[in-house]
């Protein structure tokens, strides 16, 4: 019921209406910019032009969720409550011992959700001030927010392993990283993969964009292509990105197939 | 640091509550001399597992005091905590091995209480010590099973996988948590033979919950009683009479009741079936 309200309060607010879409005029507007665009421009010399950004668009894509992964595994260790403070394994530390490992867990957390919180728009710009344009600013704003997305989902997936393999690891005498290594990170592998290979995904759009302010990849000739009414060239763009999209899809189902 | 009197267990009103409001356990003293062989018997929620968790050194008691080969436990930690952990062996109910992991590592991990994090790590590329690991596999007859993933195997033959990897850890007390209520109950009478044998052969201390009395009194020349956190008895098995096991299990439900025949006899007893390979 709480659910059903704040549903309906929020599409009052933001103003949802169904009706407004579906108007006639809105109907034609939307034909006719659609109908405008084609057929998408696939001359030569600009598919040629174009072969140069699709590529580093994939590049950044790929490099910033690497970066993504080796900003959000460190993080996401640290932001799990039962390798931190609580659970099986701290069972017989003391308080003092345990509200000492609170705090490394309660930093990692906040870190995580500022990195998260800013868009990936936002840290692009900035590091285009940092480092200049091109990709590697694009690479770095991937890197870090999708590193908060990561980490958030890292530690989450370490808490939710079984808790009974760890509890009979460390019975056994192993120390916490032994029961990090043996019991906890071989439950978490797969998840976490899973994880990275469908921000790989996301971020291959992500990535299209961020050319937008400068930050290398296919956005600045879309940021172009919408300035200059340059339609058919647009929907050449659109396709490009959906190409890769689809691309990187199968690519992630592959290898998702053969880890997993 | 042995105790001149070859006690491995001293409990001394042993007691454990929990989040200062949940009794788990009261009152319990206890002595085990080594190679001792007992069974815990008594309804679920008596605390049986609780107090297992305390002997293996999971748990901490809140009241009382636990000595451990002389040892009192209270102030003991970090790597002497380790080493004092890697005596006493466990094996559990279900769900205590790695299922995406070889054989061969869960059943290496008998090794962690003594490798380093670095030979651990490498253990994990390149498995360390494997004979070892075949030859505990061998004891417990799945040696063909060694580079199997641990979750294509059956109940039992993962319960087999647990005992191999307590034999590679080589504790001096073993302690089984119900270790065969969930594996097939016409082999789970050759696993508790398995194991006593093997503790028996190697001198070892051997603590086991049961649920099924029968097993107990078959098997173990010491049975302990334990109705809500409390010791009920601790008598050799000839003494124990009906009327001792009726209060034991009195009020408990009707599934949790061990199951005896009207000749006194228990159904699993009727069709056990040796171990493949061990006889």
């Amino acid at each position: 019921m709480v659910f059903g309200g704040s549903l309906l309060l929020s599409l009052r607010a933001a103003q949802v209406d169904p009706r407004v879409l579906f108007a006639a005029d809105a109907r034609a507007n939307v034909a006719r910019f659609v109908r405008g665009m084609f057929p998408p421009d696939l001359s030569p010399a600009f598919l040629r032009f174009l072969a140069v950004p699709v590529v580093e668009t994939i590049q950044i894509s790929i490099a910033g969720t690497a970066l993504a992964v080796l900003i959000g595994l460190p993080l996401g260790l640290l932001a799990t409550s039962t390798l931190t403070w609580s659970g099986v394994l701290h069972e017989r530390r003391r308080a003092s011992a345990r509200a000492l490992g609170f705090v490394p867990y309660a930093g990692a957390r906040a870190l995580l959700s500022v990195f998260r919180s800013i868009p990936e728009f936002v840290w692009a710009f900035m590091f285009v001030r940092a480092v200049g344009l091109g990709p590697f600013p694009g690479v770095l704003a991937l890197g870090f927010h999708t590193g908060g997305v990561l980490g958030k989902l890292f530690g989450e997936v370490l808490e939710d392993v079984g808790p009974r393999p760890l509890e009979a690891l460390q019975a056994a005498g192993a120390s916490r990283p032994a029961v990090l290594l043996d019991g906890i990170v071989p439950q978490a592998i797969p998840q976490f993969f899973a994880y990275a290979l469908y921000r790989w995904e996301v971020n291959i759009r992500a990535a299209a964009v961020l050319g937008f302010v400068g930050a290398g990849g296919l956005g600045q000739r879309i940021h172009l292509a919408i300035s200059l009414f340059l339609e058919h060239q647009l929907l050449t763009l659109i396709l490009a990105v959906y190409l890769m999209v689809t691309l990187v899809d199968a690519s992630s189902g592959w290898l998702r197939r053969r880890i997993v | 640091m042995t105790a001149p009197d070859g006690m491995i267990y001293e409990l001394e009103r042993l007691g454990k509550t929990f989040d200062g409001r949940d009794l788990a356990l009261e009152d319990v003293s206890l002595t085990v001399g080594r190679g001792e062989q007992l069974a815990f018997v008594g309804p679920s929620g008596a605390g049986k597992t609780t107090l297992f968790r305390i002997l293996n050194l999971t748990l901490r008691p809140t009241a009382g005091t636990l000595r451990v080969a002389g040892t009192d436990v209270a102030g003991v930690d970090g790597a002497a905590l380790r080493d004092l952990r890697r005596r006493i062996g466990t094996v559990y109910q279900q769900h205590n091995l790695v299922g995406r992991l070889r054989v061969v590592h869960n059943v290496l991990a008998g090794y962690l209480g003594r490798w380093s994090t670095a030979k651990a790590l490498l253990s994990l590329a390149q498995p360390q010590e494997v004979e070892t690991a075949a030859a505990a596999l061998a004891r417990v007859g799945i040696a063909e099973k060694l580079y199997a993933r641990t979750d294509t195997l059956s109940g039992g033959q993962q319960q087999r996988v647990a005992i191999a990897c307590v034999l590679v850890q080589d504790p001096e007390v073993i302690l089984g948590d119900e270790p065969v209520s969930s594996v097939d109950p016409s082999l789970a009478m050759s696993l508790v033979r398995l194991l006593t044998e093997l503790c028996r052969t190697a001198g070892k201390t051997l603590l086991m919950n049961l649920h099924s009395v029968d097993r107990a009194l078959a098997f173990f020349p010491r049975v302990v009683g334990v109705r809500q956190g409390r010791v009920a008895f601790d008598l050799p098995p000839d003494k124990v009479t009906s009327d001792l096991f009726g209060s034991l299990y009195e009020g408990a439900e009707p599934e949790d009741v061990p199951f005896i025949l009207r000749d006194g006899g228990s159904p699993s007893s009727r069709v056990c079936r040796p171990i493949p390979g061990i006889g």
